[in-house]
């Protein structure tokens, strides 16, 4: 009633709140001091690399302002690749370079940089422009993902990601976040992204929501939104399971991007999921995970945990559509 | 202890402590629960004079009990007199000790009389009528019977009777008067009358409360029982006294005032009427008992610290404010507690001119630095840019109201500055991040979260129950950390999972 729902219906739905994720899920399972290992894409990066999970491949660091003047040497080889910042947040300050002319950068839109213009922004990123609080930054090259196929057309510019939720590292909830006009290209929902809610066995589409309302097709694209289909889905939850071991947070959102050539990668992980994620769903997310407490225990390797989450929810009572 | 075990035990030990403390000093230290209410105290000052005659010296002075500290006593020569509160027999009594000295001696005592506390009744045995000769007895009779005809009310006899008694022309009051016409003797003659009409009366001695009354003697007045409680009468008047209106020393023949080692011993009153804070009457009453709840509290500091620290406790409740509409309500604000702050500025420049200062600074201070972010500074270069160009923008619109007549531009020097740069810093950042809208909505909600904030802050009766009992604070600590506890949805919540309905 007037665009409210009562907190007992919502009670009924399973529906985490801000208040409940803090104090229940986030408090007591994430541990401060591994907040460090997915806050810094760099440091998540690497871990991921000594954990054998696949990331987009790391073509290089710049830490220091003089190493700088080593691009000149570096970048030429390169046809594409991503300039990312380690700390930046929401997507600030990355540069995605797909081609080249001559020895000019092209960026997606078409518009070319030159060498001097990219050594400013790597500038930019070390001085600590795009970072939170304005601290001083360290800036990565990574290779260009090329975004599957089957999701491409769901997608208006940048590459679909695919957020997992996490509890004690068994997959409990997952969408597929596609960038708008709105949200400049970006995968965040709260800057106008679409979340599309994924089935946890299967990877098909079941709803769609951009901030916060439900919608049937994507803003820019057209795409009816049901269609999407995430190919790979069970390679995607075991690779995004892995992040667990790795990070060792009870609660956590991996989120993973699907390679036309190399299949799924771990971009990044989360400490601090939102909650939004449950909208696209149409599902909330604590019948799952009181499912997931009363089966976590022994220990499993990613497989198995997939294997046990996904037979540990499908018993769980289908509400009705 | 599991650590909901302990959040209990801590909460209820909080509320406890915060509550008990209150009532404690409600009812123990007589503290108003209302500020503002007022009390009138009388400033009494008490002038003993005698003659020495060498002897040693004693002098008591009976204190009744509502009389309050502080008792100051003034001599003629210092430390001629050991001066010191003395309980004899249950009773309060002032005594000045000296060496012998001849000639006239001066003793003042000054001290603070509550009204409030004015007993009525005397404890004590009352004494049957005056035994007199058979005759005289008859006579008496026949007076009382003269006096109840017509079954007048209580008021209307004693009234009777003391009117019958001054006028002193009816020949068997002038009989049973005898030779002694003092004011002493007609007081006695009515008290006598009454109580062979069966009245409980006596005569007590006391002081009429006047305001700017000096050399006022201790006089005889009539204390007479309706059956319910006693009142106090004017003898000369023939009308009664409010209890509020005399001080009461002690009953006609008991020993008010002792001189040893003199003579010719007088005393006179001067009373002066006082109206304080009942507050204030209480915490001073604390202070002179030494009680630790008051002594060690914040009234023991210099008044204008004190105003300070009046201002400090009212920003647990802007705390308190943020606490309920982040966690409960679930607005987002820019700057946890950012909303306290522009709340205290608020309380110097009003409300409305408030709210248009922080828009005004915000609104240019976002522009200007929508300008500096073009010139890649970096963090901490940037706010001290954003900072003068906070102050140039103070300086403008204080200039500028100034020339236009309108002074309370004048008053945006009391927003913190420093918090403002902040502000404007973080929301341009969530302007290039998230856009305009996010800035809309925790603007939005840092002004509603200060005008909340300011709203209870600025509450007068609501900071002077807290300047009262800053034990509350105990409670409010203990309403956070339960809030603290909350794990339900907050408000907000219920519109965005509003789809949820749908499915």
């Amino acid at each position: 009633m007037f665009g409210f729902i009562s907190p007992r219906k919502l009670r009924a739905a399973g529906v985490v709140g801000m208040n409940r994720r803090n104090a229940r899920f986030i408090g007591p399972n994430n541990r401060r001091r591994f907040y460090k290992r997915v806050d810094d894409k760099l440091q998540t990066k690497l871990l991921c690399e000594q954990h054998n999970i696949k990331v987009p491949r790391l073509l290089g660091v710049v830490r220091l302002q003089h190493q700088i003047s080593e691009l000149k040497d570096f970048l030429p080889p390169l046809q594409q690749f991503v300039i990312k910042p380690a700390n930046g947040s929401g997507g600030k300050g990355i540069l995605v370079i797909t081609g080249r002319d001559g020895d000019r950068y092209l960026k997606a839109s078409g518009k070319a940089l030159t060498l001097t213009e990219l050594e400013h922004h790597v500038s930019n990123i070390l001085s600590g422009l795009y970072s939170l609080g304005g601290l001083p930054d360290v800036a990565f090259f990574e290779a260009l993902v090329i975004a599957d196929d089957s999701l491409k057309e769901f997608s208006f510019e940048g590459v679909p990601d695919i957020r997992v939720i996490l509890y004690h590292g068994y997959p409990v909830m997952a969408m597929a976040r596609l960038s708008t006009r709105r949200s400049d290209g970006k995968a965040n929902l709260h800057q106008g992204a679409v979340g599309v809610g994924l089935d946890l066995a299967t990877g098909h589409a079941l709803n769609a929501v951009q901030f916060s309302r439900p919608l049937e097709r994507h803003p820019d694209t057209g795409k009816a939104l049901k269609d999407l289909k995430v190919p790979h889905w069970r390679e995607l939850l075991v690779l995004a399971s892995r992040g667990y071991e790795m990070s060792e947070l009870g609660y956590l959102g991996v989120d993973l991007v699907l390679d036309q050539n190399l299949g799924p990668l771990v971009l990044e992980l989360n400490a601090r999921p939102g909650l939004s994620i449950q909208l696209a769903n149409g599902a909330g997310l604590a019948p799952r995970l009181k499912a997931i407490e009363r089966i976590h225990g022994p220990k499993r390797d990613p497989e198995q945990r997939v294997n046990a989450a996904l037979q540990a929810l499908s018993a769980l009572p289908v509400r009705d559509v | 202890m599991t650590h909901r075990m302990q959040l209990i035990v801590l909460v209820t030990v909080l509320l406890l402590a915060g509550i008990a403390s209150v009532l404690y000093k409600h009812y123990a230290l007589g503290f108003p629960i209302n500020p503002a209410e007022v009390e009138t105290v009388w400033t009494v000052e008490a002038r003993i004079a005698f003659k020495g005659n060498g002897d040693p010296i004693t002098v008591r002075l009976r204190l009744p009990d509502s009389v309050r500290p502080p008792i100051t006593t003034a001599q003629p020569r210092e430390g001629d007199y050991r001066f010191s509160i003395i309980e004899q027999d249950g009773q309060r009594l002032a005594r000045w000790r000296a060496d012998g000295s001849l000639g006239e001696q001066v003793l003042r005592l000054r001290f603070t009389d509550n009204p409030d506390q004015h007993r009525s009744g005397l404890p004590g045995v009352l004494n049957p009528p005056t035994e007199l000769p058979e005759a005289l007895s008859s006579e008496a009779q026949g007076l009382v019977a003269q006096l109840q005809t017509n079954q007048p009310t209580h008021a209307q006899l004693v009234a009777r009777t003391l009117n019958l008694v001054n006028v002193g022309n009816d020949p068997t009051v002038l009989l049973l008067l005898g030779s002694d016409r003092s004011r002493l003797a007609k007081v006695n003659l009515a008290v006598d009358l009454l109580r062979r009409a069966g009245v409980p009366a006596q005569v007590v001695r006391g002081v009429e409360l006047m305001d700017n009354a000096r050399n006022q003697s201790l006089r005889s007045l009539l204390e007479v029982h309706d059956g319910e409680r006693w009142h106090i009468w004017d003898d000369r008047e023939a009308k009664r006294l409010p209890h509020r209106q005399v001080l009461i020393l002690g009953r006609e023949g008991e020993p008010m005032l002792d001189v040893f080692g003199g003579t010719n011993s007088s005393i006179q009153f001067a009373t002066l009427r006082e109206q304080r804070g009942a507050f204030q009457a209480a915490v001073d009453a604390g202070r002179l008992q030494s009680n630790v709840l008051v002594d060690f509290s914040i009234y023991s500091l210099p008044l204008a610290d004190q105003s300070a620290f009046k201002l400090l406790l009212m920003i647990p409740i802007g705390a308190l404010v943020v606490v309920l509409l982040r966690n409960i309500v679930g607005l987002r604000t820019s700057g946890t507690f950012m909303p306290v702050l522009i709340a205290l500025a608020f309380q110097q420049t009003t409300l409305l001119v408030g709210v248009m200062l922080f828009l005004v600074v915000v609104g240019i201070g976002l522009l200007a630095r929508s300008y500096l972010s073009r010139l890649n500074l970096l963090l901490v270069p940037r706010i001290a840019a954003v900072l003068v160009t906070v102050i140039v923008i103070y300086g403008a619109i204080g200039i500028v109201s100034h020339k236009l007549g309108m002074d309370a531009g004048l008053r945006v020097m009391l927003f913190p500055m420093v918090i403002l740069s902040w502000t404007i810093e973080r929301m341009s950042i969530l302007w290039e991040e998230d856009g305009p809208r996010e800035v809309f909505i925790q603007g939005g909600g840092s002004l509603i979260t200060a005008v909340l904030a300011y709203l209870l802050m600025s509450n007068r009766l609501l900071g002077d129950i807290l300047f009262l009992y800053p034990e509350l604070l105990l409670v409010v600590l203990a309403i956070v950390i339960m809030l603290g506890r909350y794990s339900g949805y907050r408000l907000t919540e219920l519109r965005r999972f509003e789809p949820m309905e749908r499915y």
